[in-house]
């Protein structure tokens, strides 16, 4: 239950979230109308597919800095050049419905992203696992010393980190029917 | 939160697409007069989400009906067979007594 709610004075907090929901609400306006062609959901879910795929070449990229390939860390720059646009065009159709405050959705819209949210942060705790256990086993057996290695281990927990963060709206832009749908 | 588990999922049918289509209003328009957004409006007549006390109020006063006529646990059935259905049993018991009158 929301504090302002139940508190006559506004604590801090409440005054925190009116400030992003009022934010919120007016970079909402400013691009409520940009990327309409996009706005469907089959446009939406290219963008996810092909965000997922650059997910999946930012894990390659690590996997091959993991075994000293010494141009592979160049690799990352044109994962880069490819999330940033795919993933600003899907914060703007989609809303930026995966980081909303909580002043700025209706109590649908807030379930839908609560589910999606807690769903990005199981996936990240399992994913996170993954360079962990990377990390802490291969500096027992290497004593420490392989910078491929730790360089790898950086870009493997980035790559988790980007999935986990991105998945809620991914996940979001995923299943909201399309708006004509619904006049 | 309450420590107890929630039991079994119970359906919550309404009505509000009869109804806003009874009124010639779009889902844009309801949406706007309970101040959520039209794709929630959707996922409410398809039945995709159960609304909270507080939203079924709001639409219950667009509407201008209480919350029995727009919300039931069980399916609705549709308006005109409620309202012009026959009245089989009544009118027999009618018919009975009035026989045995004469």
């Amino acid at each position: 239950m929301s504090s302002s709610t139940t508190q006559t004075d506004p604590t801090l907090i409440d005054r925190y979230q009116d400030f992003r929901t009022r934010r919120f609400l007016k970079h909402e306006r400013t691009y409520a109308h940009s990327l309409p062609r996009w706005r469907t959901q089959s446009r939406r879910r290219a963008l996810v597919v092909a965000l997922a795929a650059t997910f999946g070449f930012m894990a390659v990229v690590s996997v091959m800095c993991a075994f000293g390939i010494r141009w592979a860390p160049l690799l990352w720059l044109p994962a880069c050049v490819v999330f940033f646009p795919l993933w600003i065009v899907l914060q703007i159709v989609s809303g930026r419905q995966g980081d909303a405050p909580q002043g700025a959705l209706d109590e649908y819209e807030m379930q839908q992203r609560n589910s999606a949210r807690s769903i990005g942060l199981t996936v990240t705790q399992y994913l996170m696992l993954l360079p962990i256990f990377y990390l802490i086993f291969g500096a027992v057996i290497t004593g420490g010393t392989d910078v491929d290695m730790a360089y790898a281990g950086g870009l493997m927990a980035t790559t988790v980190l980007l999935i986990g963060g991105c998945l809620p709206a991914m996940i979001l832009g995923w299943i909201r029917p399309n708006p004509d749908a619904q006049l | 939160m309450s420590p107890v588990r929630r039991g079994a999922a119970l359906p919550i049918h309404n009505r509000i697409g009869v109804l806003r289509a009874e009124r010639a209003m779009t889902r844009v328009q309801l949406a706007e007069l309970v101040e959520v957004n039209p794709q929630t409006v959707g996922a409410l007549e398809r039945g995709d989400h159960f609304p909270s006390l507080d939203l079924a109020f709001r639409i219950c006063d667009v509407f201008g009906l209480p919350v029995e006529a727009v919300f039931s646990r069980t399916p609705f059935e549709p308006l005109s067979t409620e309202l012009y259905s026959k009245p089989t049993q009544r009118g027999g018991e009618a018919d009975v007594q009035f026989d045995h009158a004469d």
